[in-house]
C-alpha cells in the first residue's frame, strides 16, 4: 500500500465513523470575497490566535501559580526568577492579553465601520458584544493574580463601581469581591473566574459565534450585496488560510519581540491595610472608562456624579449592543449618524486613554 | 402602528430604566455578617520588585540567539508562503476564467 | 549520473519545504515549554546543621534532617562516628525507618531490608541506600552530597 493510499484509508476510517467530511467539504467550499475591505477579515483569526496563545501560556503558569492570599505574590515571583524561562511565558501571557484585547476592538470598529452587522448578522454581533464583555473581564480578572499593591487598588476601584447600579449593584459588587471587601477570597474567587467560569463561557460563545459566521458567510461591503457583477472570490482553503498564516507569522514574531524585550516586572505582595498606593490605574483598555468616571464631578445638581456616569456609559452599552436593530436603515440618514459616531468613539477612546495618562 | 407601539415600550422601558437609578436605595446588603477581623498575614519583607531578566549571560545570549531564529524561520515561510499564494491563486484564476467560458 | 525523472515535483519540493521549516519553528517552540514545564531537580549541594541537635544522640539511634525535599537519616554508630544516609528507598522512592533492636533499615512500602551500613539485603531494592558525608566544623554539621567540594 503506497503511502497516499494508506493516509487516505485512515482518513475513510475516521470519516465512517465523526463523519467530518462534511466539515472539510464546506471549508473546501467556502469562499472570501475579495474587496477593499477584506483586509478586515484577518482581524477574526488573529482573535483566534492571540487567545490560543493565552490559553497554552495560561496552562503552563497554572502549574506554579498560587491562587491563595499568601503565596500568590510569592508563586508569581518564583516563575519569574527559579522557573526556567518563566518571565517569558509570564510576559508572553500578558503581552497576549493585550494584543488580543486590542485586536478584539479593532475586530470591532470594523464591523461596525463596514456595518457588517445588519441582517441576518444581528446574533453575529450580539455574541460578539458578549465575547468582548468576556475578555474584559478575563482581563480584569487575570489583573489581580499577581497580587501587588497596584492590582489590588484596581481591582478595589474596579469591584467598587457596579455599586452605582439601581437595585443590584451592591450584589453585585458582593459577588465579585466574595464579601464587602477585597480579601484573599477575592483573589481565590477571582481565578476561579479567570481559569474556569469565564473560559466555559468563551468557549460557548465562541462556538455559537463562528458558526454563524460560517452559516451565514462573509459580509459583503454597503451596497455590494446586490451588485451585478460577481464579487471576485478566493476560496478560503488553501488561498485564504496562506495569506492568514503569512498574517499569523507576523504577529506571533511581534509578540515574541516585545514579551523578550519588555516583560512585566513584579511588585511587592499587596498589604490590605496599606492606603492605596500613587498611580493606581487599571490596564490600558479600561482607562478610557476609568478616566470618564473621573472627570464627572462627585455632584451634579442632585445626583451623585458616579452614579450618572454610570448610568450613562450602561445606556451606551445597551446602545451598542442593539446596534444592527436600531440601524435597520443603514445607506440612510441613520446609517450614516451611527458610522458617525464609531468615529467618535474612537476620538473619545483616545482621548480619554490619553488623558488618564498624563 | 406597530411601529408606534414598539418605540413607546422601547421609551416606557428606558425611562423606567432611568428612574430606578434614583429610587431611594434599599440597603439590602444589611445582612452582612460582621466577620472577624482577618488576620492579615504579615508577608516577610521581600524583594520590593522584581524586574525580569534572563539569569545570566548564556541564558541571555541563548534568547536572542531564539529570537533571531524565529525572524529568519518566520521570514522564510512568508517567502515559502508567497509562493505558495502565487501558486494557489494561479490555479484559482484559470479554473475562475474556465468556468467563464462555458 | 542524471536522472531521467526528478524523484519530486516542485509542488512536492514547495510543500516539503514549507513543512519542514514550520515544523523546525514550532519544534524550536517546543524547547522553552519543555524547560518551563519541567523544572530542574531541587537537591541542596549541601545542608548545615547544628551539631547540638546531634551530639547527644544515642549509639545505634537515628535522627532525620531535611535533606531538599526529601527526608535523610543521621546515624550514629555503635563507636562514636555518624552515618547519613538518603532516607528514601532505592526501589519506589518510600521513606525508610530505622529498626535499632534489628539493626536493619526498613521500607514498609513493599517489604524492603537494607542492612545498618545501607546496603539493600532483602526485597525489592535494587540498590544501597545513597550515602552523604559528613563533615564537623565546629559547631556545625554539614552533610554534603557525593561529589561536591
Amino acid at each position: 500500500m503506497s503511502k497516499r493510499n494508506a493516509k487516505a484509508g485512515i482518513q475513510s476510517w475516521f470519516d465512517e465513523r465523526f463523519g467530518l467530511s462534511t466539515i472539510t467539504k464546506f471549508l473546501r467550499e467556502k469562499k472570501i470575497p475579495q474587496h477593499r475591505h477584506s483586509l478586515w477579515y484577518y482581524t477574526g483569526s488573529a482573535i483566534l490566535l492571540f487567545f490560543a496563545i493565552q490559553v497554552i501560556t495560561g496552562f503552563m503558569l497554572i502549574f506554579y501559580y498560587n491562587p491563595t492570599l499568601e503565596e500568590a505574590n510569592k508563586s508569581v515571583g518564583r516563575i519569574m526568577t527559579e522557573v526556567p524561562l518563566g518571565w517569558i511565558i509570564r510576559s508572553i501571557h500578558s503581552w497576549a492579553a493585550s494584543f488580543m484585547i486590542a485586536f478584539v476592538f479593532i475586530h470591532l470598529l470594523s464591523i461596525w465601520l463596514t456595518k457588517s452587522y445588519r441582517e441576518p448578522r444581528e446574533l453575529t454581533w450580539m455574541s460578539g458584544v458578549f465575547l468582548l464583555c468576556v475578555s474584559l473581564a478575563l482581563g480584569f480578572t487575570g489583573y489581580l493574580l499577581p497580587w501587588d499593591d497596584l492590582s489590588l487598588s484596581a481591582t478595589k476601584v474596579g469591584t467598587d463601581i457596579p455599586r452605582s447600579i439601581p437595585v443590584v449593584g451592591a450584589w453585585v459588587t458582593r459577588l465579585l469581591r466574595g464579601g464587602e471587601d477585597v480579601t484573599g477570597d477575592t483573589l481565590t474567587r477571582f481565578f476561579g473566574f479567570h481559569v474556569c467560569i469565564l473560559p466555559v463561557f468563551i468557549f460557548i460563545l465562541l462556538a455559537v459565534h463562528i458558526y454563524l459566521v460560517q452559516k451565514l458567510g462573509m459580509s459583503l461591503p454597503l451596497g455590494d450585496d446586490n451588485k451585478k457583477e460577481k464579487i471576485k472570490e478566493l476560496p478560503f482553503w488553501p488561498n485564504f488560510v496562506y495569506r492568514e498564516s503569512v498574517v499569523w507569522l507576523l504577529l506571533l514574531g511581534i509578540l515574541f519581540t516585545v514579551a523578550i524585550f519588555l516583560p512585566p516586572s513584579l511588585e511587592k505582595a499587596a498589604d490590605l491595610m496599606a492606603p492605596a498606593p500613587e498611580g493606581i490605574r487599571p490596564e490600558w483598555y479600561f482607562l478610557f472608562l476609568f478616566q470618564t468616571l473621573k472627570i464627572f464631578p462627585a455632584k451634579i445638581l442632585f445626583i451623585n456624579g458616579d452614579t450618572l456616569a454610570i448610568l450613562l456609559i450602561s445606556m451606551a452599552f445597551i446602545f451598542f449592543f442593539f446596534l444592527p436593530l436600531i440601524d435597520n436603515k443603514p445607506a440612510e440618514k441613520r446609517g450614516k449618524v451611527i458610522t458617525l459616531m464609531a468615529y467618535v468613539f474612537i476620538v473619545f477612546f483616545v482621548v480619554m486613554t490619553v488623558w488618564s495618562l498624563l | 402602528m406597530m411601529l408606534r407601539g414598539k418605540r413607546n415600550s422601547a421609551l416606557f422601558l428606558m425611562v423606567f430604566f432611568l428612574l430606578s437609578f434614583f429610587v431611594l436605595k434599599v440597603d439590602f446588603a444589611q445582612q452582612v455578617v460582621q466577620e472577624e477581623q482577618n488576620k492579615v498575614p504579615q508577608a516577610e519583607e521581600n524583594a520590593e520588585k522584581i524586574v525580569p531578566s534572563p539569569a545570566n549571560i548564556k541564558e541571555s545570549t541563548g534568547i536572542y540567539i531564539f529570537l533571531a531564529w524565529i525572524w529568519i524561520a518566520i521570514f522564510v515561510l512568508i517567502y515559502i508562503l508567497r509562493l505558495k499564494i502565487k501558486e494557489v491563486d494561479r490555479l484559482n484564476n484559470l479554473r475562475f476564467l474556465s468556468v467563464e467560458k462555458k | 549520473m542524471k536522472l531521467e525523472h526528478s524523484l519530486f515535483t516542485r509542488r512536492q519540493f514547495l510543500n516539503g519545504l514549507l513543512g519542514g521549516w514550520l515544523g523546525a519553528l514550532m519544534a524550536s517552540f517546543l524547547y522553552p515549554v519543555m524547560k518551563f514545564v519541567f523544572p530542574p531537580t531541587r537537591e541542596p549541594d549541601q545542608v548545615i546543621l547544628s551539631f547540638s541537635d546531634f551530639k547527644d544522640m544515642e549509639p545505634n539511634s537515628v535522627k532525620i534532617f531535611s535533606w531538599g525535599s526529601k527526608p535523610g537519616i543521621l546515624k550514629k554508630e555503635d563507636d562514636g562516628s555518624y552515618l547519613a544516609f538518603v532516607a528514601v528507598c532505592t526501589h519506589l522512592d518510600c521513606n525508610v525507618a530505622y529498626l535499632p533492636d534489628q539493626r536493619k533499615f526498613f521500607c514498609a512500602c513493599h517489604d524492603g531490608w537494607y542492612d545498618e551500613n545501607g546496603t539493600n539485603i532483602g526485597g525489592p531494592p535494587p540498590r544501597p541506600l545513597r550515602r552523604l558525608i559528613i563533615v564537623i566544623e565546629g559547631e556545625d554539621l554539614i552533610i554534603k552530597r557525593e561529589g561536591v567540594k
